[in-house]
């Protein structure tokens, strides 16, 4: 395709695992989605947080594995490596976390922020998605 | 190359969520086929990419059962994307058609379990490299 899933990984500075985990727990979410607006299907009206669960048990499986990782880029490799590589795992697992609770806020209509506000964490996170597309080759 | 596809993903992908805050914020009307635009022109890039990589494939073997395994996880995952674009489009544009979230989801839940498919076939291939 336009990209193979090892540039995504690449690009994005993921592992492929992280982007298992982030796939499933999308997929989760949509699922647990549908059965929330079922009318067949009686749910509390204030479960936005049990429906973005997934995503966020997802972004704490991902957080875990980034620090293994640095754990073992330390043991096997370089200080600085492993320094560089969780920052930028950190950044990028806040940014998406931040937005996720943002929005789960707003929905519950708990903030008084409005969507371009809310939408503020991918926005810099797209900022630093260009600045590492840069440095694709 | 890499770069510029890159780019051009963000480009595309930074275009489209100013223009869903705008139309979540009520700041537009807009029809939200206009909305997802960026992500027609982007869909369609991708699809039209496949699609000759197919004909490529079909052209260079002259078998049109190995061109359509070879391809066949990209070709699939590029119909269902669109077409869940479209199904999304529908159910928020055109109120009045009653489409129900499961019937949108239905072919996101076919593209997910392909795109994850891809990730751990590319996962199993780099550790077996190693």
């Amino acid at each position: 395709m336009f990209f193979s899933v090892r540039d995504v990984s690449k690009w994005l500075g993921l592992h492929l695992f992280v982007m298992c985990i982030m796939l499933v727990s999308v997929l989760v979410f949509t699922i647990i989605l549908v059965i929330k607006f079922d009318p067949n299907i009686e749910t509390p009206a204030n479960d936005w947080w049990v429906i973005f669960s997934p995503l966020f048990v997802g972004d704490a499986l991902c957080a875990y594995f980034c620090v293994i990782i640095f754990l073992r880029i330390i043991l096997e490799i370089t200080i600085k490596r492993s320094i560089l590589k969780l920052c930028w795992s950190v950044t990028f697992l806040t940014l998406i976390f931040v937005f996720k609770f943002l929005l789960c806020k707003k929905l519950l209509a708990q903030l008084s922020l409005d969507y371009s506000e809310v939408f503020a964490p991918l926005y810099i996170l797209l900022q630093l998605i260009a600045f590492r597309a840069c440095q694709q080759t | 190359m890499v770069m510029h596809r890159a780019l051009f993903t963000w480009f595309i992908l930074l275009v489209f969520f100013i223009l869903l805050c705008l139309r979540l914020e009520a700041r537009t009307h807009w029809n939200w086929f206009l909305i997802f635009l960026p992500l027609w022109i982007y869909d369609l890039i991708i699809f039209l990419e496949v699609i000759f990589k197919f004909v490529v494939t079909l052209v260079k073997y002259k078998q049109f059962k190995f061109g359509l395994e070879k391809h066949f996880l990209a070709l699939v995952t590029a119909l269902f994307l669109i077409l869940g674009q479209i199904m999304l489009c529908l159910k928020l544009e055109y109120k009045s058609l009653e489409l129900q979230l499961i019937h949108v989801l239905i072919p996101f839940w076919i593209t997910l379990p392909l795109l994850i498919f891809a990730v751990v076939c590319s996962m199993v291939h780099q550790y077996s490299i190693d």
